[in-house]
């Protein structure tokens, strides 16, 4: 099941709806952000996730990283 | 018969004692409003202008001839069509957003007519209820004609009956604020806080840019209803001085979460047409210095003559004042299809004046027009490349105003999680959030649109969220104005290579 999060890329003049699958990797969910708010900020690398303060080791899955539905993360320059 | 002098006080002045029913179930405090005070607390309101129905009703003919003779002479649809094209989507945005919205003060200033607490509080909002219903008729008489000149206009109407995103927005704050507000909390919250405050953005504002950008039409319209604004206006502030009185903590709470609730629907409704849908040459000042000069100082004026405070998120509101409206424009600009008016994309000269109005966040916001603009010069100009410059996923929504996720700045945004009641919510702001957890039981049931496409209730594809859900088409939903089509796009492109 895809799962719902909020996605802020720093940079951006918004918030966006992300679908996330539970195994994919922080660094697969932060490129899907990027690409979806390409159109306003220009793709950077490297890039860091953070959730609830906490910098994500990027190799992380989804599920691994305790992200439920509707949970917010960041992607920052990294 | 009695002359005016005699009959004007013995009517205004009509209260009685109850003697087969109490008080307070001729206004029960849930729909009069609190804190419930006996009409002894009451009985000295006063209003400071005071009308016979007669003078209404001859003041109300003379303005209202004024305006058709206004109308008949430049209010025409060749007369529209010389406006320039970002102002005349300025225009749409107004005819879309103005009138119904004015229809729901029509039932608030009802329920003040029948549950106000003092009969002079109830003569003037009568009149009040009358004037909100000429502020409906008098734009639906003069934008929805235009519909032959462009389909956009047909929104005059039909807005407030959709679902689009901007409409459950407006929805949400006009309900709250009059279609299902008790007299007291609406007086304070129309009156004092809308009417005093913010609607000096349109009546002062929005009437300078009119007459620079040669619309005397829209000019003549909004003086035209200022002058029934200022006279219905006053019925607030002695109803506040009495809630002041007897309960000075609410009486702040609900000037704290009303400017607030306001500040987020003009930034979008005004500072989008001051500082974008107005040509540079006809901008005689920015909405950040509007703000300072209008509103910012005559409210703080306010609060120290009422003995409140600031409140509590003020610098929080200092620093929006910078940044909120152009994230929402820039936001808007790349979902422009979601909207039912057209956009124009700042170019230099633009961007040049925003900056040096805008210092200290412009940086981040040129770096997402530039981006913007690249695409636009990668893909070409064209009406077939509108939906190649614009944003794919899901933009997201406040729990509470229901206004994109773009508070903050480009570096951090402050939307925040929060879960209450084992539901997760999200809102834009702290003040958001602050409003939302003082009174949950009035906003948790509530939807935003990514939270009915979540649970089924809206399409998830943005093709047909846009026509099923917005009631949009790909005749009336929102494009560039010039299809990307901008001189300085190939110029730039041409020096580059």
């Amino acid at each position: 099941m895809p799962v719902p999060l909020y996605g802020f890329l720093q940079g951006d003049t918004v918030g966006l709806l992300i679908l996330a699958e539970e195994a994919e990797t922080l660094q697969a969910l932060a490129r899907k952000l990027q690409d979806a708010a390409s159109l306003r900020v220009a793709a950077r690398d490297p890039v860091r996730v953070v959730c609830n303060d906490k910098t994500m080791d990027l190799t992380m899955t989804v599920a691994q990283a305790g992200l439920q539905a509707l949970d917010r993360f960041d992607v920052l320059a990294g | 018969m009695l002359g005016r002098e005699e009959w004007l006080p013995l009517a205004r002045k009509l209260d009685w004692d109850y003697s087969y029913v109490r008080e307070d179930e001729v206004f029960p405090e849930v729909i009069s409003g609190r804190p419930w005070l006996p009409h002894s607390e009451w009985k000295d309101w006063e209003e400071s202008f005071k009308t016979s129905y007669r003078e209404y009703v001859d003041n109300q003919y003379e303005k209202d001839m004024a305006v058709q003779a206004v109308h008949d002479a430049v209010g025409r649809i060749e007369n529209v069509q010389k406006l320039a094209l970002p102002w005349l989507n300025s225009l749409k945005v107004h005819a879309a957003a103005l009138p119904l919205a004015e229809f729901t003060g029509v039932i608030g200033n009802l329920r003040g007519a029948r549950f106000g607490r003092d009969s002079a509080w109830r003569t003037m909002a009568t009149f009040g209820a009358l004037d909100e219903y000429r502020h409906t008729q008098i734009p639906l008489l003069l934008f929805h004609p235009l519909l032959r000149l462009d389909s956009q206009f047909d929104w005059a109407h039909k807005f407030y009956h959709t679902n689009n995103w901007f409409a459950v927005a407006a929805r949400h704050f006009f309900d709250e604020l009059t279609v299902g507000q008790n007299a007291i909390e609406f007086h304070i919250a129309t009156n004092v806080v809308l009417e005093t405050g913010f609607t000096n953005l349109q009546f002062v504002g929005l009437a300078s840019l009119a007459r620079e950008s040669s619309d005397h039409m829209f000019e003549r319209m909004v003086t035209s209803i200022q002058t029934d604004e200022a006279r219905h206006a006053q019925i607030g502030h002695p109803v506040l001085a009495t809630v002041m009185k007897h309960d000075p903590k609410y009486a702040q709470y609900l000037i704290d979460k009303w400017f607030w609730r306001n500040w987020r629907l003009f930034s979008i409704l005004t500072g989008l047409s001051i500082d974008y849908l107005t040509a540079p040459d006809q901008r005689p000042y920015s909405f950040k210095e509007f703000m300072e000069e209008w509103i910012i100082d005559q409210f703080l004026r306010t609060l120290d003559e009422l003995g409140l405070e600031k409140p509590w998120y003020w610098e929080i509101l200092m620093d929006e004042l910078d940044i909120y409206h152009h994230m929402i424009y820039a936001s808007a600009y790349s979902y422009r299809t979601t909207l039912w008016f057209n956009f124009v994309m700042p170019g230099p000269a633009e961007r040049k004046w925003l900056r040096q109005k805008y210092p200290k966040y412009w940086d981040d916001m040129d770096a997402v027009w530039e981006q913007i603009s690249e695409r636009w010069r990668t893909i070409g100009p064209g009406a077939e490349n509108e939906l190649a410059v614009h944003g794919t996923a899901m933009p997201t929504f406040c729990d509470l105003c229901q206004l994109p996720l773009s508070a903050g700045t480009p570096r951090k945004n402050t939307a925040r999680v929060l879960v209450h009641d084992g539901r997760k919510y999200i809102f834009c702001s702290e003040p958001c959030q602050w409003i939302f957890l003082h009174e949950p039981e009035r906003y948790a049931n509530h939807k935003d649109v990514v939270k009915r496409v979540l649970s089924g209730e809206a399409p998830a594809q943005l093709p047909n969220l846009l026509t099923e859900y917005f009631n949009l088409t790909p005749e009336t939903w929102g494009k560039d104005v010039h299809n990307g089509d901008y001189e300085w796009l190939g110029a730039r492109k041409d020096s580059a290579a």
